[in-house]
């Protein structure tokens, strides 16, 4: 049985433990075992330990990257900061030996050392070439059904490109999440503003008014070019400005329509015959419709 | 529009060492930039509406203007998102850029208060994002309590904030590390 190293983050266990609840159950139908990485941190988030210093941001991710390291398990995570944060402080202690050096003085004082043997995937990518998408259609128990999936990459997942040991053909043009909605029976079009940023993060803490603004610019581009039954996010952050940023919108009444939202993750695991009730049980946009739609299918 | 920020340059502000200390931090492909402006071009802050988007950030990198950018909120809007990384032709990479000036910022404590808050919860809890009602939230989801991260293993806690007090949050933390 392959194993993987689950990185959680913060995000994912603390708001929306339900795509935590649904990678677990992904992977296990795709019959991977999970590898607890017991003591694991956020990855660091970048307005912490990287707003710093390299080193300490480096010292904090390698941490976490030890982790796998001892367990000899490579680490997915479903959260695109995480994806980030992980592998560029990865690339940067490959980059910079001296860097690494240090970083292994500081782990050494709580017994520790950070080799640089551990591959971080996201779930797009991790779905796309190391489960493949033949394994992947061959594990669905609800096809579906023609469900009409706009998709959302985010940011950390495709950039710095460098940083990444796997990517887009064209990051500026994604189809990977494209394609592993369609291997599963949906239909994913291309839109004009598929690279756009969603505007949660940094953004969303500093100028809050500004993110939604920007957030809702999307999503209108989203609903006249595609009208589509569902967002699919490739990243968790992502999934909280679709879902609870999309409702907070609706609530200001700046926003007439809504449009459901789930991580791929929740996706695929429905899909894969998971209760829709636990995988979808945060979401604030209902999901009714969807689940009707794709339990029509088969 | 605010007034003053990086819309009044005064060059009789221009500090060289500033640039210099920019470049220590991380910035050091700074002065490649040709103002092409590509980077901006593609910022989210710049399509969010933040007036001092990163092109701006950059030429005023390049004037040493120390004052105007330790002052500046937008550095902190930044999304991390790289795309200036992706796109700048002269590989200035303006998010190490972003990244340099909060560095410089948070030596002098200039940094909004939910900077502070994400530190201190990455020390105390191990999480940066530590929300309030995540047990509910989490059985909910048929899941236990407490996640197997650092806040379930107070031993591996520790070592964790042993690492981060062998780190510069040390000398900066404007809070206790114990």
């Amino acid at each position: 049985m392959k194993k993987i190293g689950f990185f959680l983050g913060c995000n994912i266990p603390f708001n929306r433990p339900d795509v935590e609840y649904s990678a677990r159950y992904l992977l296990n139908e795709l019959g991977y075992e999970i590898v607890e990485l017991e003591g694991a941190t956020c990855c660091p988030a970048f307005g912490t330990m990287p707003s710093l210093d390299l080193v300490g941001w480096a010292a904090a991710s390698a941490w976490n990257l030890t982790i796998a390291e001892e367990k000899g398990v490579d680490i997915v995570t479903g959260c695109g900061s995480c994806y980030g944060s992980l592998n560029e402080a990865r690339h940067h202690m490959e980059k910079h030996p001296e860097v690494k050096e240090q970083v292994n003085k500081i782990l050494s004082k709580v017994g520790k050392e950070y080799k640089g043997t551990v591959k971080v995937w996201n779930f797009i990518n991790f779905l796309y070439e190391d489960v493949g998408l033949e394994k992947l259609k061959s594990k669905i128990k609800h096809n579906l059904n023609g469900l009409k999936c706009a998709v959302q990459t985010g940011c950390h997942n495709l950039w710095p490109s460098k940083a990444y040991p796997t990517n887009e053909d064209n990051t500026f043009f994604p189809t990977r999440l494209r394609e592993i909605c369609e291997a599963m029976g949906g239909v994913a079009p291309h839109y004009s503003t598929i690279t756009d940023c969603c505007g949660m993060g940094a953004l969303r803490s500093t100028a809050s008014e500004k993110s939604l603004n920007l957030f809702k610019k999307k999503l209108d581009v989203i609903k006249e070019e595609i009208d589509p039954d569902i967002t699919v996010m490739g990243c968790s952050s992502c999934l909280l400005q679709f879902d609870a940023g999309q409702a907070l919108l609706v609530e200001q009444k700046k926003l007439n329509y809504k449009i459901p939202a789930l991580h791929i993750v929740q996706l695929a695991a429905i899909a894969m015959g998971a209760d829709p009730e636990k995988a979808t049980v945060l979401a604030s946009i209902p999901l009714n419709g969807v689940i009707t739609k794709i339990k029509g299918g088969n | 529009m605010e007034e003053g920020g990086v819309n009044v340059i005064d060059l009789t502000q221009a500090d060289e060492s500033f640039v210099k200390e920019l470049e220590a931090l991380g910035a050091d492909e700074l002065r490649e930039c040709i103002q092409c402006g590509k980077c901006g071009a593609t910022c989210p802050m710049a399509l969010a509406g933040l007036e001092f988007f990163i092109k701006r950030i950059v030429h005023a990198a390049n004037l040493g203007l120390r004052d105007i950018l330790l002052e500046d909120s937008s550095v902190w809007g930044c999304q991390s998102c790289n795309r200036c990384v992706e796109i700048c032709p002269m590989d200035v990479k303006p998010y190490e850029l972003i990244q340099a000036i909060r560095r410089a910022a948070m030596k002098v404590e200039s940094c909004p208060a939910n900077t502070y808050e994400g530190l201190r919860n990455l020390y105390r809890f191990g999480h940066a994002v530590y929300p309030k009602g995540y047990e509910e939230r989490r059985k909910k989801a048929g899941l236990p309590e407490k996640p197997p991260t650092a806040i379930s293993y107070d031993e591996l806690r520790k070592k964790y904030q042993e690492i981060l007090r062998n780190t510069i949050l040390e000398e900066i933390a404007p809070f206790p590390l114990d």
